[in-house]
């Protein structure tokens, strides 16, 4: 996949709003091998953006299409390989499996995909520092724990782009140098795009192009 | 990985829950089971099919009153104006006539050689299109001079349950008729001759000795040729067997209907009714079961509704997460459908035993009947199960859950 289109797309909760974005009702292209910064304030649809991109929301207007192919055309299996292959997200709630422990949130992931080895992962875990957390329950963990293990579960699995919703709300600044050193090796390394959001605090990077939403 | 995901979605199994459901779906199929499984077993043993004598053939005799013991009354044999009357009957399609042997008869029986006991008796015989067997074995040749006999089922049971047991000699089924073993001595006529008999059946029906009428013309021609032929008793094949004329023409003309049917007829109804009542009631605790079944594993997804929804969002495909729940429940209903025929093998052995011991005639019926049904409804359920908790991830997937 190299391209999402975004054209005159609006959630349908904003119809008949006044909207000044630089995204909705506009027509807004994400390549592939590059990188993006949505900033957002509260309430202007971040996370809608991200939930329809995954294919998980359909309440929007206008059309968003990945390689000039219409996603509301998508079927089951058609989402669930391009959330497997294609497409990763890191979503703003995380979405990890309290019950399980950090390495099995991230074994979850990557026994679909078989993407990474056992080493990889643990070497992540190192660089994060959160190597001492790998078998603990990630429902014990803080949030700033959490994020951590679920931006390695985002990086276990082959994509074209990687989403990341808010992905360093809380962590420090040193650790979220790190996360985004890591994250953009591993972009690199599958030659892929990135679309960041951020309601103010956002990782700091080289971005292509910066969208206000 | 699939424990995984195995160890995610079992969190909030109810083990109460499913204990509840296995044993009541067990019991209720073993009930469904034991209930169509008797009914195949026992059926037979009600609606004995009489090889030998076809539904629509009434064996007709004049009843036997004191007078007639005394030989004053009318006589017990039927006249030829009483056939032809009979023959004119509306339900009548024809009419055939006992005719019996005149003349001296001893018989004695004994299996493989083994032990005898001797009797005098009597044969009769209808004629052959009345006899309802492969007409190649119902033939009789002087020559030959084996007699092909068909005996009253009762007699079976008199030399299983009187004799056999006395004597400590094996009981026989009606598969091993060829075993026994008879020599005929016929005598009259100042003539004496031995023959061999071979039973070739037992009947329900018939209270007779029956041979072929080849064999009885012969001997009577031979043995007692100036004997009176009156008939005691008539063979009518009618076209209903249910006719009510049959039975107003049989009280008017003070006649008899040896006849079995109707009772064996009644009782299967019953056996039918308590039958049908016994497998709607295991159907009932089943369908029970199976609902328990579906709200406990309703209540697991709705329970588990995150983690489902996010195994999805992270590239799980409905169908992957959908197996868990449906092998839970095709496995349970596996073991359900195993149990319960194991229990109905061990009871069935049990009371086919008692059976035997009542009816040695019995044949061994099939499982297939019930292992068929119980393998229908495990595919039925299962296919219900496995299509219910399809819907219900999919309901997740659609963000209706």
């Amino acid at each position: 996949m190299n391209r999402i289109e975004l054209h005159n797309t609006l959630p349908c909760v904003f119809e008949g709003r006044d909207v000044q974005s630089e995204v909705w009702l506009q027509d807004v292209v994400f390549r592939k091998g590059e990188t993006y910064l949505v900033e957002a304030s509260s309430g202007t649809g971040k996370s809608s953006l991200c939930s329809y991109i995954i294919g998980y929301r359909k309440d929007y207007l206008g059309n968003i299409s990945f390689d000039g192919k219409d996603i509301s055309k998508y079927g089951v299996s058609d989402w669930t390989s391009i959330r497997k292959n294609t497409l990763s997200l890191l979503f703003q709630e995380l979405r990890l499996f309290p019950e399980l422990t950090a390495m099995e949130n991230i074994e979850i992931k990557n026994g679909l995909t078989g993407h990474k080895k056992r080493k990889e992962i643990e070497l992540w875990f190192e660089r994060l520092g959160i190597a001492d957390k790998m078998d603990a329950k990630v429902g014990r963990m803080s949030f700033g724990q959490q994020q951590r293990v679920a931006m390695i579960r985002a990086l276990v699995q082959p994509f074209d782009f990687l989403m990341v919703d808010e992905p360093i709300s809380h962590l420090d600044d040193d650790n979220s140098a790190i996360m985004a050193s890591i994250m953009m090796e591993e972009v690199q390394r599958q030659g892929a795009g990135v679309i960041v959001t951020s309601i103010g605090k956002h990782m700091e990077m080289p971005y292509t192009k910066t969208f206000r939403l | 990985m699939m424990s995984l995901v195995w160890k995610l979605l079992r969190q909030h199994i109810s083990i109460a829950q499913l204990a509840g459901f296995f044993f009541a779906n067990l019991f209720g199929m073993f009930i469904v089971l034991l209930g169509l499984q008797f009914y195949t077993d026992v059926k037979p043993l009600f609606s004995q099919d009489d090889g030998f004598l076809k539904p629509e053939y009434l064996i007709v005799s004049k009843r036997i009153s004191g007078m007639s013991v005394l030989g004053a009354g009318e006589s017990c044999g039927f006249s030829e104006k009483d056939v032809a009357d009979i023959s004119s009957q509306s339900f009548c399609k024809s009419v055939g006539v006992f005719t019996a042997s005149q003349y001296k008869v001893v018989c004695s029986m004994g299996v493989n050689g083994v032990a005898r006991f001797g009797t005098d008796m009597f044969f009769e015989s209808v004629p052959d299109k009345y006899v309802d067997t492969d007409l190649s074995n119902w033939t009789f040749s002087p020559e030959e001079g084996t007699i092909p006999i068909i005996l009253p089922r009762t007699y079976l049971a008199i030399y299983n349950f009187g004799f056999a047991q006395s004597q400590s000699l094996p009981k026989i089924s009606e598969g091993i008729v060829g075993m026994i073993d008879m020599l005929v001595v016929l005598r009259g006529n100042g003539q004496e001759q031995r023959l061999k008999g071979k039973v070739i059946g037992f009947s329900t029906r018939l209270n007779t000795i029956l041979v072929p009428e080849s064999f009885i013309q012969w001997s009577n021609a031979k043995f007692a040729p100036e004997a009176d032929l009156t008939p005691n008793r008539l063979i009518v094949e009618v076209k209903n067997p249910t006719d009510d004329a049959i039975v107003k023409y049989i009280n008017d003309h003070n006649y008899e209907l040896e006849d079995d049917k109707l009772d064996a007829g009644k009782a299967t109804y019953f056996l039918k009714l308590v039958t049908i009542l016994v497998i709607c009631i295991g159907m009932l605790i089943s369908m029970l079961s199976f609902y328990i079944l579906m709200l406990s594993i309703y209540l697991l997804v709705q329970k588990n509704t995150e983690k489902l929804r996010n195994l999805l969002l992270i590239g799980y495909s409905p169908v992957r997460v959908s197996l868990p729940y449906q092998m839970l429940t095709v496995g349970m209903n596996g073991v359900v459908l195993i149990l319960s025929l194991t229990i109905l093998f061990i009871v069935r052995r049990y009371y086919m035993n008692m059976l035997w011991v009542m009816f040695p005639q019995m044949q061994d019926g099939s499982m297939w009947p019930s292992i068929c049904l119980g393998i229908g409804l495990f595919i039925v359920v299962s296919m219900i199960n496995i299509v219910a908790v399809r819907n219900r991830v999919m309901k997740i997937w659609n963000r209706k859950e």
